[in-house]
């Protein structure tokens, strides 16, 4: 069955537009649970209550606001807040073009695929083989869900990847972080050891070598229960922590 | 200072190192509050059960899994610990590898990982950690079991740190086959890719990631403010248009370069 698409539109670059759909690339896998009262099983309902009179408000009564000073919210409608998308518009402008391998990790938001249209599948080719070849990524603006992002365009395979990025405010500057300080650092001996345990553990990155084991562990644990059998709670793990490093650096090379 | 998301130790051989995650995003989106519309008192939401209609409190709250025979499983936080009480606590690094194998498909959320304790042997065996892999240039994979999830976890040295972004896990990620793609009658003749290829090219730079700007988050607040002194919003009109693609490839590209050159 073919995925439905959540958006249509067109990629343009220079004169040359590429009818697009849009679709998720992602998915969660994760064992679902949904709240419930632990003595009864009851369903759990968020309502909403109005703390000054104590009751239930119903959702035609609710509106949105911000807090503009202790006493004073500014209300705003949903058409309002998909005002600031700007334009909205059908069009992803791709305008300029980076080696994505400069691109690091924590930029990625979130992936979809990018599907050709019936018409003008010629032009959705000759981006993918342009932008193999030149081994760059698109960049572009998308306004998606009332909101406009920075996006990549990138070939995956036969199809075209795209990413909405995380904006560089969004991002925390890992430095931001103070160490503690150390009378001694790591020494030549510590490194070189270290470093020799890093290429033995050294592999080559297959997603499929890892499965999520966890999933399945929660199911045994949701059948035990369903069996009547008792759940063991685990006692807290104690870790030896790193004292003497490189002790435990030989016996780990060793072992 | 940010709240830790989870605590425990990272495990590299026989080396523990007790740390805690934190965020490595932070929220710069404008918050909204749902008000009581006569009067805008902020509302609250309450947790109530379905079977008593009263309030419950947060810690009789459990966790409640429907079988496919529509029985009712309930599992409270501390029993659902129980499924990987060593893997909830610990990153054990099970192997080293080469960042650019790692497809950006499967990323998922960034986190700093900071050392937690001023023990000297602490300090000293988060430093070592840096100093190898900001060396050898190679990235950790791990798991970390957040909440009711594992994850598979790449963790590298940035900045004298060490961070860690979470990957799916390949089922996670949809297969492109369903995805229309071009046949092979649309394969573009050489010289278009070439032309596509110069026009690249010449739009091509750096990644600075300090260029863009979140102008829907600029132009939001500028709507707040202006709504707060009484003014009246104009909604836009959505423009529906499709641009229709181009009878002819190699000429467009030919005017886009010219275009290019011309700046």
């Amino acid at each position: 069955m073919a995925p439905r698409s959540l958006w249509n539109g067109s990629i343009v670059f220079g004169l040359v537009t590429v009818p697009v759909k849009v679709y998720t690339a992602t998915e969660s896998k994760t064992v679902r649970f949904r709240e419930v009262h632990a003595k009864d099983g009851g369903k759990i309902e968020h309502r909403r209550i109005c703390p000054k009179e104590g009751k239930e408000v119903d959702s035609k009564e609710i509106v949105r606001g911000y807090q503009v000073s202790a006493r004073k919210w500014v209300e705003l409608t949903d058409e309002e807040i998909a005002a600031a998308a700007g334009p909205q518009t059908r069009l992803i402008d791709v305008d300029h073009f980076v080696p994505a391998s400069e691109i690091d990790p924590v930029y990625y938001e979130k992936a979809y695929y990018l599907g050709a249209q019936d018409k003008g599948r010629d032009a959705y080719a000759l981006l993918h083989a342009a932008l193999e070849k030149a081994d760059r990524a698109g960049v572009g603006r998308w306004v998606f869900h009332n909101r406009e992002r920075t996006v990549i365009v990138r070939p995956l395979g036969d199809v075209l990847a795209l990413h909405t990025m995380r904006f560089a405010d969004e991002v925390v500057d890992p430095s931001d972080f103070d160490l503690g300080t150390v009378r001694r650092k790591p020494t030549g001996q510590e490194i070189k050891m270290a470093s020799s345990l890093v290429e033995g553990l050294h592999t080559r990155f297959d997603p499929s070598d890892y499965e999520d084991t966890y999933r399945e562990d929660v199911l045994k644990l949701i059948e035990a229960k369903a069996a009547g059998k008792n759940i063991e709670l685990p006692e807290p793990e104690e870790t030896e922590p790193a004292d003497d490093l490189l002790a435990q650096l030989e016996a780990s090379l060793s072992g | 200072m940010p709240r830790s998301l989870w605590t425990g130790s990272l495990s590299f051989g026989l080396v523990n190192v007790p740390v805690a995650l934190f965020s490595g995003v932070r929220d710069r989106d404008l918050h909204f509050r749902q008000l009581h519309a006569k009067d805008h008192t902020p509302v609250e939401t309450h947790r109530f059960c379905s079977e008593e209609d009263e309030e419950v409190p947060y810690d009789e709250i459990a966790n409640g899994y429907e079988t496919d025979d529509d029985e009712l499983v309930i599992l409270t936080d501390a029993e659902l610990a129980a499924a990987a009480p060593h893997r909830s606590r610990t990153i054990d690094i099970e192997a080293f590898v080469d960042l650019e194998e790692v497809d950006p498909i499967g990323f998922d959320h960034p986190y700093v990982v900071v050392p937690s304790g001023e023990a000297e042997g602490i300090q000293r065996a988060y430093r070592l950690l840096v100093e190898v892999m900001d060396r050898t240039e190679r990235a950790a994979l791990g798991r970390v079991v957040m909440r009711t999830k594992e994850y598979l976890a790449l963790i590298r040295a940035r900045e004298g740190r060490l961070v860690l972004t979470t990957l799916l896990w390949h089922d996670e990620v949809r297969p492109t086959d369903p995805v229309p793609t071009p046949t092979k009658k649309d394969r573009p003749a050489k010289k278009e890719v070439d032309a596509a290829i110069d026009l690249i090219e010449s739009f091509s730079c750096d990644w600075d990631p300090t260029r863009y700007k979140d102008e829907f988050q600029k132009r939001l607040r500028k709507i707040v403010e202006r709504k707060a002194k009484g003014e009246t919003i104009e909604v836009p009109d959505e423009k529906d248009e499709q641009p229709s693609p181009v009878p002819d490839l190699m000429a467009a590209l030919e005017r886009s370069l010219e275009e290019a050159k011309s700046r």
